[in-house]
């Protein structure tokens, strides 16, 4: 998805922040654009939600700047930022009907009365909690509490709305369900979206593009696509999905051609832009699913040997792990096909398929 | 055992207390039928009883006591504690809260300390800090001194023996109990509603007014109510620090048991205040959305 | 010395409730006592272990209560009170059975006159010979049966010399509207109506109706003056420089005078009285032998004379103001030049009226 042209909505530029001597984000920059659904990942610690705060002003950067649709918004308290939060815990009013909640935010912009109950109602709407106007927080359900606190955002039509793992709390079904809710509401109305969640699949599910984050820095912005078939690191190909991470030395070179001979391993053969010239060693990342596994040889751009030692039953799919006769141990996956036609098993010897393009350098950590 | 006693609570607030109950509670209760409800009962009899030359009770019947009750030269009197009970409590309500809120937001390592230093003054008696005051209150004491030297005054202020040092003395006495239960919301108070309020676009204050104020309002009307209703009562400060010059209910009914030798009408008295106190109790606690 | 201390705890108490229960007594108070109740045989009768003494807060010397104690084997509970009417409820409730206790003498004349006293056995206390004739025989002990004087002291003028030159003789010089928040006054009742009878040539004992509704108008003019109500420690007030002049007992304004001359003491001209505070045996007592050895033993004049240093009130034990100091005889607080003085009567019931008639005119200040 390409959003070049639009203007950029937020933008951090050389961000740090420290607590005490921990620095929780360090010179991060990022650029999101209007209209966008843009979705900060990383494991539990890694600094999404102080990052977030910064955008919302509940914290102040050590360093660097903030803009919201071209003002700079550093210094700027949380309530006059055209910036609206949704909360992990809801932070729903316990005072308040769910009615009063919603219309929380009109009120304190001063909105007309009539113009803020037509919209009151509207959000109620779209958020389907016709019928529970009159409630208290305390009557609801875990969804229907999520549901009023993302209409209370909404409502106050700010430009930029800041989710903070919003869905964590529900179960499974309902958290699919909610996904794919929240993400038509944000393309009908528009509004940029700035997800954060360590879960990977709701990541790749809902978003524009991912702002992978590791230890305060974003390692990789990109679409979905890009950070699962191309990771820059390491820890980006293991963040999200699998991968095998193997290490090999450089045997010979042919302009993008590199082959490789991997650790108690075969050689591989690879299409590499970005390696350097005098690189005589290179860390790849391969995708379980990418390895094609038949009984005999067949046509590809790498072939190996290899024997099955383990094989993990995961329903849809087979785990299995292959180990080559030099010792090198990797994971595959296949779909798991009918029984009776039951293809490899654990100590089968099988061949190896690999494409150039399922071949990534990545860089270590 | 009532039998629902094996279920998990769902209705805790509405259950009966159970045998077990019963007997977790009973010192309490020993306690309060041998101290407050039994002398209390004492106090109505006798609030209906004649005296002898000594100001004992002698047992007839009359409403005599609670008829002299109603006569202007205490009516006065009682509205007078009541004003500067009023006084009082506004003022540690207003230097209270802030303080409560701050502590109760400080880190928690902080807030310990800060609660210990708030609780240290009770460490010496309630007479000697209140006789601390007087001395830095004198005309020769350290804060005329401090004012003339600083040449902000010309000649010693008036202050000791004044209502002003009686509102001193009494906010000063108070104030920590209006400041323990309101840190007590506040501590319970989840931050990110404080920050939902800033982030829905409300300012500092009407972030107080609409979520902080009504979300600890346990704590603000327990606070007020511990100040209040004992500073009605209160007559050793206004005695001390006042001077004695502006009786107080509480030197009223001090007097019937001493020098006036009149303890039935000192029962009518001290009756009628804890009707009053009863009566603010129940307005206070009446409508209370957020007791949950 | 302090004539009135806060008897706070006990004023808590009969806040809710009248009855409450003076501290418990050792079991051992129920010892002996003189069995037989008199008639005292030929052998000396024995006193109980115990003695429970009940006398006012300051007013008696650890020592004096320590010599009694290592001479006679006899244990002494002294529990204290902070005024007469205090001392009154808490006898009156019953409870504990005290032994000895220390009235003022409208105090004894209420006691005698409800048959509360234990007649004294003079045989065994010899050293009353050593108290002033003039203090025998008075109206609340007619024939000297129930009371041996402790200490006695009058109700007179403190003058700070220093800011005040004109001369001052009596009441009507201290209440002065030029005066006017530079004076102090007892905080008491019966006192402040005493001043107003004397100073209208009546007599203090003449309290009636009539003469109350005489001196209102005279005293609701003093009342506006006063600066501090005080009778635990007015010299405090002058102390603290906050008053030049007031009316206050004798023993404070000894010491004021002991700290600095300028404090001088004035008898008013209008008419002075005088206070005995007595020791006195309630007729419940159980250890009556006990009380009556503790009063031979306070007659003692090396005794007296203890408490005398502590606490320079008149002391009414000739032989022991034969062994003061001339320095202590010359304070003039301690030994006002002789004259005829009333001392205050029981006046029952009216009490209330009193109280009240000085209640009011404070509160309509
Ligand atoms: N106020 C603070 N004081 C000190 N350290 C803090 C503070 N807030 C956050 N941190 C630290 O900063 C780091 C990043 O915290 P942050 O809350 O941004 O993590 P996160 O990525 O949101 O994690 P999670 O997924 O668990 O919510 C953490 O190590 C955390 O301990
Ligand atoms: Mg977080």
């Amino acid at each position: 998805m390409s959003t070049d042209a639009k203007e950029v909505m937020v933008e951090v530029r050389r961000v740090t922040k420290t607590f005490d001597e921990f620095t929780a984000v360090s010179d991060v920059s990022l650029e999101i654009r209007a209209g966008e659904f843009i979705t900060l990942l990383g494991p539990s610690g890694c600094g999404k939600t102080t990052l977030l705060r910064m955008i919302s002003g509940f914290e102040t950067p050590t360093q660097g700047q903030i803009f919201i649709a071209g003002q700079d918004v550093t210094h700027d308290p949380p309530y006059r930022r055209d910036a609206n939060q949704v909360f992990q815990s809801y932070a729903l009013f316990p005072h308040m009907t769910v009615k009063e909640n919603i219309g929380f935010g009109l009120r304190m912009k001063k909105v007309p009365k009539s113009e803020a109950q037509e919209r009151v109602r509207e959000a109620i709407a779209m958020v389907s909690l016709g019928g529970m106007e009159d409630r208290k927080p305390s009557q609801l359900s875990g969804g229907q509490r999520q549901r009023v606190a993302l209409a209370r955002a909404i409502v106050c039509r700010p430009k930029v709305l800041l989710l903070d793992e919003p869905l964590s709390a529900l179960d499974a079904k309902l958290r699919h369900a909610m996904q794919v809710e929240l993400k038509h509401l944000q393309q009908k109305l528009g509004i940029t979206f700035v997800f954060v969640t360590h879960d990977q699949e709701e990541a790749l599910t809902m978003s524009d593009r991912i702002a992978v984050i590791n230890q305060g820095k974003v390692e990789q912005l990109g679409d979905a696509t890009a950070i699962y078939h191309q990771p820059k690191t390491t820890f980006v190909a293991n963040f999200i999905g699998q991968a095998n991470i193997l290490e090999g030395r450089v045997v010979s070179r042919a302009g993008r051609k590199v082959t490789l001979r991997l650790e108690g391993g075969p050689e591989v053969t690879l299409l590499a832009d970005d390696l350097p010239d005098d690189a005589t060693t290179a860390m790849i990342s391969v995708r379980p699913e990418k390895i094609l596994i038949r009984k005999q040889r067949e046509e590809s751009d790498n072939v190996f040997e290899a024997e099955i030692a383990e094989e993990i039953f995961k329903g849809a799919t087979d785990q299995l792990m292959l180990r080559t006769p030099g010792g090198l141990e990797l994971w595959a996956v296949v779909a798991n096909e009918s029984a009776r036609q039951a293809t490899v098993h654990k100590g089968d010897k099988v061949f190896c398929h690999l494409h150039f393009d399922d071949i990534v350098v990545v860089q270590g950590n | 055992m009532t039998p629902t006693a094996g279920l998990p609570d769902t209705r805790g607030a509405e259950r009966a207390p159970g045998l077990r109950g019963w007997l977790l509670m009973a010192p309490l209760l020993a306690w309060l039928g041998a101290f407050v409800i039994a002398p209390t009962l004492i106090m109505l009899v006798y609030s209906f009883c004649d005296r002898d030359e000594l100001g004992q009770v002698v047992f007839t019947f009359s409403w005599s006591n609670y008829t002299r009750v109603f006569d202007p030269t205490y009516l006065k009197i009682l509205l007078k504690s009541v004003y500067y009970a009023a006084i009082t409590t506004a003022i540690c309500l207003v230097v209270g809260y802030p303080v409560a809120y701050w502590v109760g937001r400080a880190p928690e390592r902080v807030r310990n300390k800060l609660l210990a230093l708030i609780m240290i003054p009770f460490w010496t008696s309630f007479l000697i800090r209140t006789y601390a005051w007087m001395t830095i209150l004198k005309s020769e004491g350290p804060l005329n001194s401090l004012l003339l030297y600083l040449g902000m005054i010309s000649t010693p202020l008036d202050i000791l023996y004044t209502p002003t040092a009686v509102v001193i003395g009494l906010v000063y006495s108070y104030l920590p109990f209006m400041i323990l239960p309101i840190y007590g919301s506040v501590e319970k108070l989840d931050n990110a509603l404080v920050e939902a309020a800033f982030d829905l676009g409300a300012g500092p204050v009407r972030a107080f007014a609409s979520v902080i104020a009504p979300l600890t309002r346990p704590g603000i009307v327990a606070g007020v109510m511990l100040v209040f209703i004992p500073a009605i009562g209160m007559f050793a400060i206004t005695d001390l620090m006042g001077g004695a010059r502006v009786p107080m209910i509480g030197n009223v009914i001090q007097n019937q048991f001493g020098q006036a030798r009149d303890w039935p009408f000192g029962a009518a008295l001290g009756m009628t205040v804890l009707l009053l106190f009863a009566a603010t109790f129940w307005l206070t606690t009446k409508k209370d959305p957020s007791a949950t | 010395m302090k004539r009135r201390l806060f008897g706070l705890i006990f004023l808590l108490g009969i806040f809710f409730g009248c009855k409450e229960k003076p501290a418990p007594t050792p079991a051992a108070s129920a010892g002996p006592g003189p069995s037989g109740s008199g008639a005292p045989t030929a052998d000396k009768p024995k006193p109980g272990k115990e003695l429970n003494l009940f006398a006012w807060s300051e007013y008696v010397p650890q020592e004096v209560i320590d010599g009694f104690s290592k001479e006679t084997g006899i244990k002494v509970n002294y529990e204290t009170y902070a005024s007469n009417e205090e001392m009154l409820s808490k006898l009156l409730a019953g409870g504990t059975n005290y032994d000895l206790i220390q009235p003022s003498e409208y105090v004894i004349e209420a006691l005698v006159k409800q048959k509360k006293l234990a007649p004294i056995d003079w045989s065994l206390v010899p050293n009353f010979k050593n108290i002033d004739p003039k203090l025998k025989g008075l109206a609340h002990d007619p024939e000297n049966k129930y009371s041996v004087p402790w200490m006695t002291g009058t109700v007179g003028i403190v003058v700070n010399t220093d800011k005040i030159k004109d001369p001052i003789k009596g009441y009507k010089d201290v209440f002065q509207k030029k005066y006017k928040g530079r004076i102090v006054s007892l905080n008491d009742s019966r006192e402040m109506v005493a001043w107003a009878l004397e100073a209208s040539g009546l007599k203090s004992n003449d309290i009636t109706p009539e003469n109350l509704a005489k001196v209102k108008p005279m005293l609701a003019e003093w009342v506006k003056l006063v600066k501090v109500f005080d009778s635990d420690s007015p010299k405090t007030a002058f102390l603290n420089g906050d008053v030049d002049i007031g009316v206050v007992w004798s023993g404070e304004a000894a010491l004021l005078y002991q700290n600095n001359k300028k404090f001088s003491y004035i008898l008013p001209e209008e008419g002075a009285h005088l206070f005995i505070d007595s020791l006195a045996i309630p007729d419940s007592a159980p250890n009556k032998v006990g009380a009556m050895m503790f009063m031979d033993y306070i007659l003692r004049p090396e005794v007296s004379k203890l408490v005398s240093e502590k606490f320079p009130y008149t002391n009414p034990n000739l032989e022991a103001r034969k062994l003061l100091t001339p320095d202590q005889l010359a304070n003039p607080a301690s030994y006002p030049p002789a004259g005829e003085r009333e001392t205050f009567r029981d006046i029952g019931k009216i009490a209330s009226e009193v109280d009240k008639l000085v209640t009011d005119l404070k509160a309509s200040n």
